[in-house]
């Protein structure tokens, strides 16, 4: 046994350089990479428009700056963006995206000479974490604006620091806060609202029961308030479900919903891409789709992935809430400056044309905006907020009306979407901009204070 | 209390769930019973070979192809990781073994969510050929793939039970797992049997994963931490048979969606395995008595 | 090292002979003692308030992998349900703090009370299992915590017994103490709790039950037949378990202000395990070690733009480092590395000048892991 140990330290010791090695080796691979860039993507399929219209090419990137092809050497201006990136659920597409955009615009004469430095911090929905991002863009990034946030909860945690600093953040947002506050203005509708929407068409298609799922992540009772309004508004039955998050049982979903809705009722979805294709392929396998008047979805739904995954039996049966104008068929100047800065700067943006990007073009757009209307030629917090803050019907080309930020007690300047449909692989629109209703409360006491923005340009 | 029509088609979907934990618990109990190891990573490194398969499948990759494919990949995981850490850990206690998977786990894990992202907002999905096409039980669609998922837990089920038992090989993995020094005094070709039990238990999990990533979602969470509630049949079993795995599972599935229409328990279903392992262990452990006194580093 | 013998004075039982502290140990009280008024004074000076915010879950969740730690490293019982004790103790605190204006301390100590009892009532049908199975089990009763954790969600100012209000526009924050509200404040707050939990185990650690766990853990049928009552301890370290992690939820609850029952899922129980693992589970030390592998890693990976993927990665790898080769951890391991390194280099620097006497390395050195 004796003659055995310095064989077996041996051993051990070997075995231990083996696994070190592999954690060095692992580690360092680690560091020469970051979350933007991601090199073997077998998984992007980016979509279907690679379609690039001949428009498209004539549309040079240099339009998004004021002087073309000069790059900025000034003193750089600071932005921040807060969001999330964990396994399931990732949005550094919309940063990445505005990021792509503050790169042409640096590219092309900058805010006046100054370049801007956007600092994207990730979160895992981790209060603390996401806390200590706020304070890491404020104390040591020294950024003056706050564009870009996607989160789930990240407007609940920081929303009173925010307004503390006196920040006003154009985001897209997710929570509560987002919608309800003073200093927080979206270009998205976000859950409650799209929800709205979703359910707004079923009820205009005169289904006599509605039932309303959602995944039970923060929030569940905020979104349900703006449904439940709509239907009892409508004298519309609605029964509200949740389910956990992520379904592994979704045919017994499928067969609750169903069941529940009836087969003159309609359910509507609310749920992220992967859960609602979960569920509606499990409806389809266990042929339960045509056992309801028809299926809707808030605008998760809204991507070229889910209607090729689906297949031609949801073709004018699944009808999705789409808050931003469809790229594919919009042949607008913006509509295709979006896809040239997105072909040439956006590499880190896995999911090509879609929302996601969408979302973050319209944000830089909207703060490039504001940034270059400021004449002083100080940017500071207190300079780039209330210029944040001034931008009024602004033409986005992203949205249904013109853009307002303002100094309201609450925000929702996207309010007005389309419907969209898939159309054998592809998602089509089903009815054109329709303006959520007044009936939602929150609707009703932004409209009040803002009024109801124009429509924008179609050309 | 709803009534008895509105149970009717849960009743077939949650046949269809009991499958899909038999599938997961019947290969943990078979690879403890030939490895004597709890292998935790079973659900992450199927879920591995199906995005592996699915990746194949959008370059174009025949199915067969990419099937094999998948098979492959978890064949060679799972015998790389037993070759590598089954001797170091074939003393320790089989916590300490079931632990080390866990490892196994996280690597993969991670390895999974950075090669295959969620940035863009994809949705992925595996389908297999037998998705299109079954019969109809009530009002309900059974498609051949959930056959094919019972079909083969049953299988696994009765041929691993037998294999176990009758043959040779089998033996010499059950004397192995109980006890490799004294096996290896035998005679027995420890290293190669080993190896056998690894390959064989990679290519279970390598099938459970294409199925389960048909039947549930093709998402690395979901699969990866599929164990978990796959763990609570395996409990009540005590990990020793894998017939009791198999009717166990059955079972929890069953109850599992036959919760869904009492509206007051509904959004508690999804505790059905825990509360099923808890109470199955808890009575069925209630008398016993120390026959080993290891000791533990 | 002085001699550990000395004879008993009368009226003195020789189980509690006092040795002399010998210069090691009075070396490490130093600089423990150091280290702990640095942590307190010196470090929230030095970081930028992200940090102080992280070093702040620092201290929570070296609370957890303490509990965690006396658990696996002193009883050799294995929980893979922490984080769902962890988010009792949140929950109870949470409560308490919307609904009472109680102080802090107090608050802190009825979470920590609760979730013993809670801590009790699982542990007594469970502690008749044993090893793989218990482990398991306490696995089975986290994941049934989490699904009714969803369904209930944490208190957020909500009335009625669970404290819920689903339809809020603006939730509050839950409070933190008057005299501990900013961010370096409660980080000082909170590290002051941690310390407290510490000198509380190692309490238990010097006196009777840390020698009953030793016995238990050695073997436990042996311990049995010496008359130790093993069920007793091990539900009291269960007790004391959960009891620390239930405080460590009432400080969380104030350091993140917002409670979400998304963020304590059942798989990050395994992977506290991991890094629990990793730091060692036979010194206080590790479990510091292990709360910065599991809050303070992240969050310089994340500053440096890295994907918290390779983290993961690092843990599984980590694990199986652990359990193969050095079972007492970073804790243990890393001194003795760096012990290893250093004869080495004074080998080599004094080679040549001076050569040791030739009686010390007769035997081998060290042999690599302890068993």
């Amino acid at each position: 046994m004796r003659g055995n140990i310095p064989a077996l330290a041996a051993v051990i010791r070997a075995r231990r350089t083996v696994v070190l090695a592999a954690a060095v080796a692992i580690a360092a691979a680690g560091c020469s990479s970051s979350t933007t860039s991601t090199t073997t993507s077998t998984s992007s399929t980016p979509a279907t428009s690679a379609t690039a219209s001949p428009s498209a090419a004539a549309v040079s990137t240099s339009q998004c700056g004021t002087s073309p092809g000069v790059s900025a050497t000034g003193t750089p201006i600071a932005l921040g963006g807060i969001v999330t990136d964990q396994p399931g659920t990732s949005f550094t597409d919309i940063a990445n995206m505005a990021q792509a955009y503050f790169t042409c615009v640096n590219d092309n004469g900058g805010i006046n000479g100054h370049p801007i430095k956007y600092y994207i911090e990730t979160e895992q929905t981790n209060p603390a974490q996401i806390a200590a991002d706020a304070k890491q863009l404020v104390d040591t990034d020294h950024v003056v604006g706050i564009i870009g946030n996607t989160s789930i909860i990240e407007c609940s945690v920081d929303s009173s620091y925010w307004q503390k600093l006196g920040y006003y953040i154009i985001d897209s947002g997710i929570a509560p806060e987002c919608y309800s506050t003073p200093n927080s203005a979206a270009v998205n509708m976000g859950p409650r609202y799209s929800s709205d929407g979703a359910v707004q068409y079923a009820l205009t298609q005169h289904v006599n029961k509605i039932v309303f799922d959602q995944s039970n992540v923060p929030g569940t009772g905020y979104i349900a308030a703006g449904p439940s309004a709509l239907a009892a508004s409508a004298g519309v039955p609605i029964v509200q479900l949740t389910e956990n998050v992520p379904i592994s049982d979704a045919d017994s979903v499928a067969i609750k919903e169903v069941d529940d809705a009836g087969p003159n009722g309609a359910v509507v979805l609310n749920f992220t891409p992967p859960e609602a294709l979960v569920i509606l392929q499990a409806a389809q396998k266990l042929g339960l789709e045509d056992r309801v008047k028809l299926w809707g979805c808030s605008t998760p739904c809204n991507t070229d992935f889910l209607a090729q995954s689906l297949g031609p039996k949801w073709n004018s049966k699944l009808f999705v809430n789409a808050e931003l104008t469809p790229p594919d068929v919009t042949n607008t100047p913006t509509m295709n400056l979006y896809k040239a800065i997105l072909a040439q700067y956006g590499k880190a943006v896995s999911g090509g044309i879609g929302s996601f990007s969408q979302m973050g073009f319209t944000e830089a757009e909207i703060a490039v905006h504001a940034l270059e209307s400021i004449t002083s030629g100080t940017y500071t917090v207190a300079t780039v907020n209330a210029a944040f803050k001034a931008v009024t019907d602004f033409n986005t080309g992203m949205l249904c009306q013109l853009w307002t930020y303002g100094s309201y007690s609450l925000h929702i300047p996207n309010n007005e979407d389309y419907t969209v449909t898939p159309d054998n692989g592809k998602m089509v629109t089903a009815q054109g901009c329709t303006q959520i209703s007044a009936v939602d409360p929150q609707i009703a006491a932004y409209r009040s204070q803002a009024g109801t923005a124009s429509l924008a340009p179609t050309s | 209390m709803p009534p008895w029509s509105d149970f009717e088609p849960f009743i077939v979907s949650g046949l269809a769930l009991g499958g899909v934990y038999a599938l997961s618990g019947v290969g943990l109990v078979v690879l403890y019973r030939a490895t004597g190891v709890l292998y935790l990573a079973f659900g992450a490194v199927g879920a591995m070979g199906a995005l592996i398969a699915w990746s194949l499948g959008q370059v174009g990759a025949p199915g067969w192809v990419t099937w094999l494919v998948c098979i492959a990949v978890a064949a060679l995981i799972t015998l790389g990781y037993g070759v590598l850490f089954g001797p170091a850990l074939a003393k320790r206690d089989p916590l300490v073994k079931a632990v080390a998977t866990i490892g196994l786990t996280l690597v993969l894990y991670g390895a999974m969510d950075l090669l295959w992202t969620t940035s863009g907002g994809e949705a992925r999905s595996l389908s297999l050929p037998t998705d299109n096409g079954g019969f109809s039980i009530g009002q309900i669609q059974v498609d051949w793939t959930q056959v094919i998922a019972l079909g083969a837990g049953i299988v696994i089920t009765a041929g691993t039970g037998a294999f176990l038992r009758y043959t040779k090989l089998g033996t010499a993995m059950r004397a192995m797992a109980n006890d490799r020094e004294i096996t290896a005094t035998l005679g027995v070709p420890v290293r190669r049997v080993e190896a056998a039990a690894w390959l064989g238990c990679g290519v279970l999990a390598g099938i459970a994963g294409l199925l389960l990533a048909d039947l549930v979602a093709l998402d690395a969470t979901t699969l990866t931490f599929l164990v978990i509630s796959s763990l609570a049949a395996v409990l009540v079993a005590r990990l020793r048979s894998i017939t009791l795995t198999f009717a166990a599972a059955i079972v929890v599935g069953l109850l599992h969606d036959l919760l869904t229409p009492i509206t007051s328990l509904t959004n508690y279903r999804d505790m059905t395995p825990f509360v099923i392992a808890a109470i199955g262990l808890l009575v069925l452990s209630r008398r016993r008595v120390m026959t080993q006194s290891r000791e533990e580093a | 090292m002085r001699a550990a013998l000395t004879r008993p004075q009368r009226g003195q039982s020789p189980a509690v002979t006092r040795t002399r502290p010998d210069r090691r140990q009075l070396v490490r009280w130093v600089v423990t003692a150091v280290l702990v008024l640095f942590a307190l004074f010196g470090l929230p000076q030095l970081i930028s308030l992200y940090y102080v915010d992280t070093m702040t879950q620092v201290a929570v969740y070296s609370m957890v992998t303490l509990a965690l730690g006396v658990l696996v490293g002193r009883v050799g019982l294995v929980s893979l349900g922490q984080v769902a004790v962890l988010a009792i103790g949140a929950w109870v605190a949470a409560r308490l703090l919307f609904a009472t204006t109680q102080p802090y301390p107090l608050i802190l100590l009825e979470a920590g009370l609760l979730t013993l009892v809670a801590g009790v009532l699982i542990g007594l049908p469970a502690l008749r299992l044993r090893g793989l199975y218990l482990a398991l089990i306490t696995l089975m009763f986290a994941g049934a915590i989490t699904v009714v954790l969803a369904t209930v969600n944490f208190p957020n100012g909500g009335t009625g017994f669970l404290g819920y209000n689903g339809s809020l526009l603006h939730i509050p924050p839950i409070r933190r103490p008057s005299i501990a509200s900013g961010d370096p404040a409660y980080y000082r707050y909170s590290v002051i709790v941690a310390i407290i939990m510490f000198a509380l185990v190692f309490v238990h650690i010097k006196t009777k039950p840390g020698r009953a766990w030793a016995a238990i853990r050695r073997s436990e049928p042996a311990a049995l037949a010496a008359g130790i009552n093993t069920t007793l301890y091990k539900l009291w370290a269960f007790a004391l378990a959960s009891f620390i992690t239930g405080v460590a939820g009432g400080v969380l609850a104030g350091a993140v202000h917002y409670l979400y029952s998304i963020d304590f899922p059942t798989q990050d129980s395994i992977t506290l395990l991991a890094v629990t693992l990793m730091g060692g589970v036979y010194s206080l030390w590790g479990a510091v070690v292990a709360a910065l592998l599991y809050q303070f890693l992240p969050a310089l990976l994340n500053n440096w733009g890295v994907s918290a993927d390779w983290l993961i990665i690092l843990f599984g790898v980590g694990v199986l480092q652990v359990l193969t080769t050095s079972p007492a951890g970073l804790a243990d391991q890393f001194p003795k590395d760096m012990a290893r390194l250093g004869r080495a280099l004074r080998g080599r620097f004094l080679r040549g000048r001076f050569r040791p006497p030739p009686a010390a390395p007769a035997a081998p050195p060290a042999a690599g892991s302890t068993s």
